[in-house]
């Protein structure tokens, strides 16, 4: 059934609608609640880094062999802070520079760790062991949870590779990289699965949302289709439930051509009330193509032409206007020419067809005059709409 | 140009090769029928060889899909050409267009040789020939430097325009046929006497005021 189908889309489109909304309130909830925690991360490493890392760093001034190599590997860190800061300002990404962000973040570890006085690993001395691996966190904060895990793990075998290779492997200096490990390790783990578990519960509340929406547009949309497909039913049962009565108790006979011409009728009837609802930009003309389109279906020859332009008329000014040229066409023999005319205060819809002499309904509305002009089997048929003098 | 009696000269310029042959079937058809000459898609086969003494031109609009070429329209109009556009479209606004440029018909491809075959004879005299389809234009046109039309032009127009039958526009409207004609005629004097001037429209001025179709006072008044 057309009607169905154009149902079936209408209802479709309003879902769809209604998914679009849910999206950008999903998109709307991760973001506001991911840059809270960005934020709050990125205070956290600021603090540990600028507070901690540097306390550390310049008490144990000192003991460092070459102070200045730590004091690069130091600014480097607070380089890449600083860059993410502006970032979170702008509400921009590390985007297609993460990498290269996270590769100085290694380059300072090395720098610091190649210079680390002997004996030193996971003590105040070694500051980058507690610092480099909240640097890291926050470039990579908007990344997967296996991403900001597989840093850490990096960051942590690089300090044990440091500590195996290049130092003094003993019991003290193994039960220091274990208690380090605790905070190293743990500590933006934490906020990592944080961050996770924010994002997916976003994830979770929006689409209850949009579940719910989309319930509430399908049932709306439901009660609508209803109530159209009721109206047209009231509309149609004027005329063709009685023809159709008629045929299945066997009181009107097929072959009986008054009944084929009122088939025909009540058929190009259903095919305009159908179009009625499709939304074009030119409903007029829609409808009328529709109605040519039954008598070319048939065989018969038929021109349709418009002229000119004219204003969006209601639908029962359109039925009126398309009645008389939907009977002509609906039991036309051969040729029809359908002509279109409008201008801002006169619509003129005119069939020229072979068709018999027909009893064309009143008109509904009162702006529309129908004239019928019968010669030597040639019926012409004029329905004008002039608006009301206000 | 053709006197009274004597076999009218067409010549066509369209790029569609059944078009033309079509046109040719028509012209040998009618009676007395007409000689045809087809200058293919060259427009230099109308300024050119045997087109150039044609009394008639035949001109496809669009030789190019989409580019209407009213450039060529006007040279040959200002050259005193009679010239029946010959079109696969009906847009209002190029019809009109046509028209001001001097063009005597303008017709669409749908209006066969009950049409053309008239339009060209029509045009062998230096006269205008509206097909229903350029009556409708004209019924509709609503630009703001359009001719004032008397109420009944535009209903003649109109019905011209919706049932191609000049019997029964007659008939519906309680008319004769030359009446309706008559009030056709006028339109065109009309739409001829305002916008850009070209001989074919001047002529067509003339002609009407010799004949009496319309008096020099009712042009004046029409044109705004």
């Amino acid at each position: 059934m057309t009607d169905a189908g154009t149902d079936t889309r209408t209802d479709d489109r309003a879902v769809d609608r209604a998914a679009d909304n849910a999206d950008d309130v999903e998109a709307r909830t991760r973001i506001h609640l991911q840059r809270s925690l960005r934020i709050a991360t990125l205070i956290v490493a600021i603090a540990i880094v600028c507070g901690l890392g540097l306390l550390n760093l310049l008490r144990q001034q000192d003991t460092h062999d070459n102070f200045v190599v730590q004091v690069i590997a130091f600014a480097l860190l607070a380089g890449i802070l600083g860059m993410t800061t502006l970032l979170v300002v702008l509400r921009l990404q590390w985007g297609r520079w993460r990498r290269a962000a996270i590769a100085v973040v290694f380059l300072a570890v090395a720098l610091s760790y190649l210079t680390l006085p002997d004996g030193k690993t996971s003590t105040t001395t070694d500051w980058i062991f507690g610092a480099a691996n909240w640097v890291g966190v926050v470039v990579l904060f908007d990344r997967p949870f296996r991403t900001t895990a597989s840093f850490l793990v990096a960051h942590e075998l690089f300090a044990l590779g440091n500590l195996v290779l290049f130092h003094e492997v003993d019991r003290a200096s193994l039960a220091r990289f274990a208690t380090g490990t605790v905070s190293v390790l743990g500590f933006p783990l934490c906020v990592a699965v944080a961050a996770a578990v924010l994002a997916w519960l976003g994830r979770e509340a929006a689409a209850a949302t949009r579940e719910l929406e989309r319930v509430r547009t399908a049932e709306a949309v439901a009660a609508a289709t209803h109530r159209r497909r009721t109206q047209r039913f009231a509309e149609l049962s004027d005329t063709a439930v009685p023809l159709l009565e008629g045929l299945a108790d066997g009181t009107l006979a097929p072959t009986d051509p008054v009944v084929r011409r009122r088939c025909s009728i009540e058929a190009a009837r259903m095919r305009r009330l159908f179009a009625e609802t499709d939304s074009v930009e030119n409903p007029l003309l829609h409808e009328l193509r529709h109605c040519a389109d039954i008598a070319d279906r048939k065989g018969v020859e038929v021109e349709l032409d418009a002229r000119g332009q004219w204003p969006q008329l209601p639908v029962a000014v359109r039925r009126d206007l398309t009645d008389a040229a939907l009977t002509a066409l609906a039991t036309a023999t051969s040729w029809a020419r359908v002509t279109l005319v409008g201008s801002v205060d006169l619509v003129s819809v005119s069939v020229v067809a072979d068709c018999g002499e027909s009893g064309v309904l009143a008109p509904a509305t009162p702006e529309v005059r129908i004239e019928t002009f019968g010669s030597g089997g040639t019926i012409w048929t004029e329905a004008q709409w002039q608006p009301m003098a206000s | 140009m053709a006197a009274h009696g004597e076999l009218i000269t067409a010549v066509i310029v369209d790029d569609h090769a059944a078009i033309a042959a079509g046109v040719r079937y028509w012209c040998d058809q009618a009676v007395p029928p007409i000689s045809l000459i087809d200058a293919g898609d060259r427009l230099a086969g109308v300024w050119t060889g045997p087109g150039a003494d044609a009394d008639v031109v035949i001109f496809d609009l669009e030789l190019v899909p989409r580019n209407p070429d009213f450039g060529e329209l006007r040279r040959l109009v200002d050259s005193g050409r009679r010239v029946i556009v010959y079109s696969q479209h009906s847009e209002n606004a190029t019809a009109i267009k046509c028209i001001d440029l001097g063009a005597l018909a303008y017709l669409t491809k749908r209006e066969g040789p009950d049409h053309l075959v008239p339009a060209i004879r029509a045009a062998a005299q230096g006269l205008p020939y509206t097909g229903p389809s350029l009556s409708g234009a004209l019924a509709a046109d609503d630009a703001p430097d359009r001719p004032r039309l008397s109420p009944r032009e535009t209903e003649v127009l109109r019905a011209w325009f919706a049932s191609s039958s000049k019997e029964l526009v007659a008939a519906k409207l309680h008319i004769t046929v030359k009446t309706v004609d008559t009030h056709i005629a006028r339109v065109r004097v009309k739409y001829a006497n305002a916008g850009r001037p070209a001989r074919t429209k001047s002529e067509l001025v003339t002609r009407a005021l010799d004949d009496g179709v319309i008096t020099l006072a009712e042009l004046n008044d029409v044109a705004l």
